[in-house]
């Protein structure tokens, strides 16, 4: 009864540390119409130190979602427009020459800001990518003989249009994997356009966006995610789960076993871990419970599942597989 | 008279004599020649068999008679190569056949490959003393032939006769009463299959899920009076809830979060959904928030559990 209590409190100082949250949402929605799941996702990588990859297609408000956010999180926001052109200085910075004083000074390149916004990544060519990724991973970056930790939070956001493959690079599985999430960013429904239409064809400058969070909040709440109760049951069914997506025959979908060619690495259980936590924060739960899991399975696994031959010819994806394989596994 | 008639007789024998002298020495240098060359007294050539198919083998033997003195070779046919024939094999063995006479006889295997009548090729007898001096060289074109027939469908079939189709042991008239027999039976026992899983179907559907769910129910309640730690009787209570919910509302409840449950139950507007809904999460907080209830909260929700099935089971009438 005593870990109750205790989950309890926990519960109520997370409904506080994540009113935050609620402002921020409140600052987006007045530049933001819809794309709440997308909103959503952007807070749960930032809570738990997740990066995040959108595919959309051009024109819905991606890049709009993510500077806004940015200014209502109150953060240092950074565009870069990923061209075939690319280096890698022009991502994380290189030496610069003083004449005056004969020495070499590092000049930081764009990736030195709390939000990336890495639009259309597989435009440059795999080192530029491979530098980002780098960075993602180890939240630092060595310009010459000098190595600079990242500023936190540090989330990346990186655009891919799924309809463009002309001069594109395509990410290596293994670069896709560091992504916490894949996310699929919708057309608005009706009444969004019609809302979207209205608010945006007029010449009044857009509603300012007031910074709504201290400088304490993120840390704060990324404290009190990790005290966040998981039970052993929620364990392994986050476990079943992407054991399920490797051997589907073993949770009795065997027709999968000729669709997936390979499943989701260690890496999906650990985000998928975090991910549901940061869920739950937002819930304000103390506590993960397989709902959590549920509503993050797509996100966290779809780039981290790759369909066989068979699915490619029947034009099965990858959430039609995380689905069968969420029909199956038995909820604890 | 008599003078004139010897002057005659004498005259002929005095021909006769002049012609025996004049001839005598060249019959005395035929003879001595004759001895001297040597001579060939008889070539034979034969040819077995006389008509192949192209491409088959023929053995040709060709004898030559001599003095016993003398060595016999033959020329032209033991190439290689004689159009259109071309030698295979030969072979040559000598046999004394009377008494200063040999017979030389020369065996060849040749292999013919042009069709239509072809004649055994020419050769030439070399005859040579015993110091290998040429003595002669006598040319022979042999009148014997072979015919040579070419490869077509019927003569294929002459070498390699097609064989008639194997007719079955067993006429297919026979046999066909064995396979409808066979199928009738797959059929009876399929069918049989068919009845058996119906009637296990129909008796299954018969079994009233609530009045399982009431049964587990009290099991459990004797369970958890008999020391149950109430956590494990939550989750108990929370899979009997979702298994009764599956199969008396026919909904997915087994493999559904709370969330799903809720969405789906209020989708058909089930009576007693709060009750329902709020046994699922008080279920959930102890299986998921380490929720610790003791033995009287457990048995209250069992009770209510067991209302919440009994209200669910009694039909509605459409005027309610």
């Amino acid at each position: 009864m005593q870990h109750a209590v205790e989950l309890e409190e926990l519960g109520t100082r997370i409904t506080e540390a994540s009113r935050f949250i609620e402002k921020a949402e409140a600052q987006l929605s007045r530049r933001v119409i819809g794309q709440h799941d997308v909103i959503r996702r952007i807070f749960i990588a930032m809570l738990v130190n997740g990066h995040i990859l959108l595919e959309g297609v051009p024109g819905l408000a991606k890049t709009l979602i993510i500077r806004t956010f940015a200014a209502a999180m109150n953060l240092k926001f950074q565009r870069i427009q990923f061209t075939p052109d690319m280096l890698p200085a022009d991502l994380i910075g290189t030496m610069i020459y003083n004449p005056k004083d004969l020495e070499f000074y590092p000049r930081k390149g764009p990736v030195f800001a709390n939000v990336i916004l890495a639009d259309e990544i597989n435009r440059s060519p795999a080192k530029v990518q491979s530098a980002l990724l780098e960075a993602m991973q180890e939240r630092q970056v060595t310009i010459g003989t000098q190595t600079f930790p990242l500023e936190e939070p540090f989330l990346v956001l990186a655009t891919q249009n799924p309809i463009e493959h002309e001069g594109t690079y395509v990410l290596p599985e293994a670069q896709v994997d560091r992504f916490m999430m894949k996310v699929l960013v919708d057309y608005p429904s009706y009444d969004e356009e019609l809302e979207i239409m209205l608010q945006s064809a007029t010449n009044a400058a857009a509603a300012p966006i007031i910074p709504v969070v201290q400088p304490d909040d993120i840390a704060r709440a990324r404290a009190l995610i990790d005290l966040i109760y998981v039970d052993p049951r929620v364990q392994r069914y986050i476990v079943d789960l992407v054991v399920a997506s490797r051997k589907p025959a073993q949770y009795g979908i065997a027709s999968l076993e000729t669709m997936i060619e390979f499943g989701a690495s260690p890496r999906a259980s650990i985000f998928l871990l975090l991910a549901s936590k940061a869920h739950a924060f937002l819930q304000h739960r103390a506590y993960i419970t397989p709902e959590d899991v549920k509503a993050i399975a797509y996100d966290t696994l779809r780039h981290r599942i790759r369909p066989g031959y068979e699915a490619e010819a029947d034009n099965i994806k990858p959430d039609d597989i995380i689905r069968q394989i969420l029909q199956h596994v038995q909820v604890p | 008279m008599n003078g004139r008639c010897e002057g005659y007789s004498s005259g002929s024998l005095k021909w006769l004599l002049l012609w025996l002298l004049a001839a005598l020495p060249i019959m005395t240098c035929s003879l001595f020649s004759s001895r001297a060359l040597g001579a060939v007294s008889g070539v034979t050539v034969a040819v077995t068999p006389d008509t192949v198919l192209v491409g088959d083998r023929i053995h040709c033997t060709i004898g030559v008679r001599h003095s016993a003195n003398d060595v016999v070779s033959l020329e032209g046919i033991d190439s290689l190569s004689v159009q259109p024939f071309e030698l295979i094999n030969r072979r040559q063995s000598s046999a004394v056949v009377s008494p200063g006479t040999r017979q030389e006889r020369c065996d060849f295997e040749l292999a013919v490959f042009t069709i239509g009548r072809q004649p055994v090729p020419r050769f030439t007898v070399v005859l040579r003393n015993n110091q290998g001096k040429l003595l002669t060289r006598e040319p022979y074109r042999p009148s014997s032939a072979v015919f040579v027939r070419a490869l077509t469908d019927s003569t294929m079939r002459e070498l390699r006769p097609i064989k008639p189709p194997v007719k079955p042991m067993i006429s297919l008239l026979l046999l066909l009463p064995v396979v409808l027999g066979v199928f009738g039976i797959a059929g009876v026992v399929l069918l049989v299959l068919f009845l058996i899983k119906r009637t296990v179907r129909t008796s299954a559907e018969k079994v009233d899920p609530g009045q399982v769910a009431q049964r587990k129910l009290r099991k459990l309640g004797s369970r958890l009076s008999a020391g149950m730690p109430p956590p494990e009787c939550y989750e108990e209570l929370s899979n009997i809830m979702r298994t009764f919910l599956e199969k008396h509302y026919r909904i997915r409840a087994l493999e559904a979060v709370t969330q799903e449950i809720e969405r789906d139950l209020k989708k058909l507007g089930v009576a007693g959904f709060e009750s329902i809904m709020n046994l699922l999460a008080q279920a959930d907080l102890v299986k998921f928030a380490d929720s610790r209830p003791d033995a009287e909260e457990s048995l209250q929700s069992l009770r209510k559990a067991e209302e919440v099935i009994r209200s669910a089971r009694i039909p509605h009438s459409p005027d309610e």
